[in-house]
């Protein structure tokens, strides 16, 4: 099997990884970085549950290969909350009951995250616009809407 | 009725679990590690309807890597699944009835190894005639798919003289109603994995609503004593019905059967590719309906003749049928009613439970022949809903007088004032000249779990001597949020915060059953079931509490750990010192609770009975605005209102609200899965964020004095108004009704040129 030399930043710590040439992204972190909490919906870029932040910006972890990674900062949902306590956007998800079986949760807040970095005051409708590639098929979005907008960093600070 | 002081009940208290989600740290079944696992894989069939010459499995087990190929014959026990009637096999036995059996399994060490072998398994077919079209499938001649022939189940349900109201009818409406196939396309692809633990056990982990009947399908299947098979529910990605059938669980169990010896785990995890084709669908439905009304529009008569397709096996079928006709009326009250529902057996993949049972199909129906009548006779849609509405002292259409928790009505009158302002503000308001704007509304009603039989739930509660309480549940929570709903029953009969309860769910080692999560009825039944329990436990310490404070029980309160003496709070003691005592003497502070629901078969002929011992209600209104160019219909706003008799968690009952319109939206617009073509999620469309109308959720109490502090179940009913909220609105807005759904860009179109609004100057 051909491999690949890369080296990336995960959830701020350096890993050198030989990854298998044809591998996607997603079934490194999930499966050579045991990060779990990036979930496979699809495989092939429509559901969103394995949305990760590549250098600053969304995308479909089952879409990239492995070897893209190379150079880049990536994060995960693992990677979103800090010893201090939960990202801002998790404990919105938590308080206004934005997660039924969570399995979409994952792929929603790494979206947000991706717009906060680039926005810092998103109006509702940029918010529906950065995850309608998150599909749900529990809560019908509104109050994952809702707890998004109340996590928006102007608002909170 | 008084309205009580709860601490607990009625506070949106925050989910069990929420933050491991959030964490990323919860663990569905594809994520347990259990060290390096050997992947199964079915191969299923090439045919939809065949007859199995000969299985070869030889070039498949001498691929390296491959540990094993098993097929029906490997099958110790009874290779037939089915909740409700037998007859599915696991393993293709002689024949295949369509693309999605299964024929062989494979086991290997890698992805890429199993589909190489799967490949390699060469089967010998004789094909037969295969039949997707129920209609084709009960005409005389047909091939028999199973041996008892192509009809599954007739469900009737018969009252009063339909014949003669039809004669003296006022208005009198005959249409034809269809409906497809549903995806459910829960997020989680269905995923288990298993062991064989120190002591021989099968231990297999699973996404599931059902543990309990998953064990006992591969008991039976393996032919192995109860206790040497557990099954754990996984952490759930959403289910809606689909997981309620066997779908990994069966085949991991035999991989263990076999290869257990090995020392390793086995696991399977379906692509979503493999749980399109492979796992259950919605029934899709053809409706004659036929009703009569007076000319003050009372409804006086309807006559219903259905059929609907399930595939190529039984699996929740027959209650798919039952509750189709039991709920045909929708939540009206109509005194002559002849309901035949048929379940018809084809080629194609099989239906089986999906959110509502045949109550939205039923709904589409219902709700647009009450606005046909209304636009015949002149009369205002919500005031024709109004005054047919069930209510308290109402005879349904099997016979049963409804008694009590019967909130239609106040579901029409919350919504009223929205329906108004729409009416006289949203709809005359101007848009672009190419767009027509409608307000629809949909009503329902939904029995509380399963129809006419029994489904009892049952739960186990202990206190140990230091006062901590585990609350022992089998009830799957797939993400609706029962195992907080059930803690906060528990918590508020003991005084407890919700979080004091630990809760042991879903694992057939340590939990009793408590049936299926669907049907809308482990609030109800469950929470009943935990009630009961928690009562029992309550009671003991009440006694105990009788002794040391010397206060009678009727004067003692559970409070924050405590039993206090109602007028005198200084007068306490704390629970862990009860149970203290109790332990000491030997009392017992571990108590089982059960809940089976009051009802009575439905009678095969004329469908008497009482199917279910209480009713959720609801009424939906829909804003829509129709693009007349293209079809395309952009839901503006649905305004929901809810009668779930109590709503324990507030926050979790608008979640389940704003869901089931999603569901709805996407049942009413876009959602159709097309055997042999829909594959994959590219082919299949779910509403997104961006699809989503604005939800108005309203809560309405109209408390059921069975359920646990007066609860009944809105899982289901969320879904159930909004298709036909939408078909109204958009007819409205066309002047011309859609029939069948999804009211896709084409059907829409359709209408919108046949009513002459394809011309885009003349507006
Ligand atoms: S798994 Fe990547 S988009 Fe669905
Ligand atoms: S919470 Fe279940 S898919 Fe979003």
């Amino acid at each position: 099997m051909q491999t690949v030399h890369i080296e990336f930043m995960v959830n701020g710590k350096e890993v050198a990884l030989d990854v298998p040439a044809g591998a996607t992204a997603l079934q490194v972190i999930r499966e050579m970085l045991g990060l779990k909490g990036s979930k496979e919906g699809c495989g092939i870029g429509e559901c969103g549950a394995c949305t990760v932040v590549v250098d600053g910006k969304a995308v479909n972890a089952c879409l990239l290969l492995a070897a893209q990674l190379d150079g880049c900062r990536l994060l995960t949902v693992e990677g979103l909350a800090d010893p201090a306590g939960l990202h801002p956007l998790q404990e919105k998800m938590i308080e206004h009951h934005a997660v039924q079986c969570g399995f979409c949760t994952p792929g929603v807040l790494m979206s947000s995250y991706a717009l906060f970095a680039e926005k810092a005051n998103p109006k509702r409708e940029e918010i529906v616009a950065a995850v309608a590639g998150n599909l749900c098929r529990c809560t019908g979005y509104q109050q994952i809407i809702t707890a998004i907008e109340a996590a928006v960093p102007g608002e909170n600070r | 009725m008084t309205e009580e002081r709860y601490a607990v009940i009625g506070q949106s208290v925050l989910r069990k679990g929420a933050r491991e989600k959030v964490l990323g740290a919860a663990v569905f079944a594809a994520d347990i590690d259990l060290g390096r696992p050997l992947v199964l894989l079915a191969r299923r069939s090439d045919h939809s309807h065949a007859l199995i010459r000969q299985i070869d499995v030889a070039a498949a087990l001498a691929i390296d890597g491959v540990k094993g190929v098993f097929t029906a014959r490997d099958i110790p026990g009874v290779n037939l699944l089915g909740i409700i009637n037998k007859d599915q096999p696991l393993l293709a036995d002689d024949k295949v009835r369509s693309r999605a059996d299964a024929v062989a399994l494979v086991v290997a060490e890698s992805q890429a190894v199993a589909e190489q072998a799967a490949e390699a398994i060469s089967i010998d077919y004789q094909p037969l005639p295969a039949l997707f079209e129920p209609l084709e499938a009960l005409a005389e001649g047909a091939p028999p798919i199973h041996k008892k022939g192509n009809l599954l189940l007739t469900r009737v349900v018969r009252r009063g003289d339909v014949d003669s109201a039809f004669a003296a009818a006022a208005s009198l409406i005959e249409k034809e109603y269809e409906t497809g196939f549903i995806e459910h396309n829960y997020l989680e692809p269905d995923a288990g994995i298993g062991h064989v633990d120190a002591d021989g056990t099968l231990v297999i982990y699973a996404s599931t609503q059902n543990p309990h009947y998953d064990h006992k399908e591969v008991v039976g299947l393996l032919d192995l004593p109860d206790e040497k098979v557990r099954i754990i529910q996984a952490a759930t990605g959403g289910g809606f019905g689909s997981k309620l059938d066997l779908n990994v669980q069966g085949f991991i169990g035999l991989a263990l059967h076999h290869l257990g010896h090995l020392g390793r785990p086995v696991r399977y995890i379906y692509s979503r590719e493999e749980a399109y084709l492979a796992t259950s669908k919605r029934h899709p439905f053809r409706i004659r309906m036929t009703t009569a009304c007076d000319r003050s529009g009372r409804l006086t008569a309807m006559r219903v003749r259905a059929v609907c397709n399930t595939g190529a096996y039984g699996s929740y079928g027959i209650a798919v049928a039952s509750r189709a006709a039991v709920h045909a009326t929708g939540p009206y009250a109509i005194d002559n009613v002849d309901v035949e529902v048929q379940c018809v057996y084809t080629n194609a993949t099989y239906c089986g439970a999906m959110r509502g049972f045949g109550a939205p199909q039923m709904a589409l129906a219902h709700e647009s022949q009450i606005d046909l009548h209304a636009e015949e006779l002149h009369i205002d849609p919500l005031a024709m809903r109004t005054m047919n509405a069930l209510q308290v002292g109402a005879t349904s259409s099997t016979g049963q007088i409804l008694t009590a928790s019967i909130g239609y009505r106040q579901c029409l009158e919350a919504v009223a004032p929205y329906y108004r302002q729409a009416c006289d503000h949203w709809l005359p308001a101007p848009t672009l000249p190419h767009r027509r704007r409608g307000v629809g509304l949909g009503g329902m009603w939904y029995g509380i779990g399963n129809t006419g039989v029994q489904n009892p739930s049952t739960a186990r509660i202990e206190m140990a001597p230091d006062g901590s309480v585990t609350l022992f549940t089998g009830c799957a929570d797939i993400g609706q949020g029962s195992t907080t709903v059930l803690s906060q029953i528990a918590a508020e009969i003991l005084g407890l915060s919700p979080e004091a309860i630990r809760m042991v769910v879903a694992d057939t080692k340590y939990t009793t059953s408590a049936g299926a999560t669907s049907a809308s009825r482990q609030t109800y039944i469950s929470g009943n079931a935990v009630a009961n329990a928690t009562r029992n436990l309550a009671n003991v310490l009440l006694t105990e509490a009788v002794n040391r404070l010397r206060a009678p029980k009727n004067s003692l309160l559970f409070s924050g750990g405590e039993i206090v003496v109602a007028s005198k709070p200084e007068v306490r003691v704390a629970m862990a010192t009860l149970a203290r005592r109790i332990h000491d003497k030997g009392g017992t502070l571990s108590w089982q609770g059960f809940f089976d629901p009051e009802t009575v078969p439905l009678d095969p002929q004329t469908g008497e009975g009482v199917p279910y011992a209480t009713y959720a209600f609801a009424c939906h209104l829909a804003e829509v605005e129709v693009d007349t160019l293209t079809g395309e219909v952009h839901v503006a706003r649905v305004v929901a209102a809810h009668d779930v008799g109590r709503a324990i968690n507030p926050a979790s009952v608008v979640g389940q609200i704003c869901g089931g319109v999603a569901m709805g939206v996407g049942f009413a617009l876009m959602e159709e899965f097309e055997q042999g073509r829909t594959e994959s999620m590219k082919d299949y469309h779910i509403p997104t964020a961006a699809d989503m109308p604005e939800v108005v959720p309203i809560i309405i109490e109209a408390a059921e004095p069975s359920g646990p502090f007066g609860a009944k179940g809105v899982g289901e009913p969320a879904l159930i108004p909004t298709a036909p909220a939408i078909v109204n609105a958009i007819s409205a807005a066309l002047n011309r009704r859609i029939y069948a759904l999804p009211a896709s860009l084409e059907r829409v179109l359709a209408a919108s040129i046949d009513a002459g609004h394809y011309r885009r100057k003349e507006r």
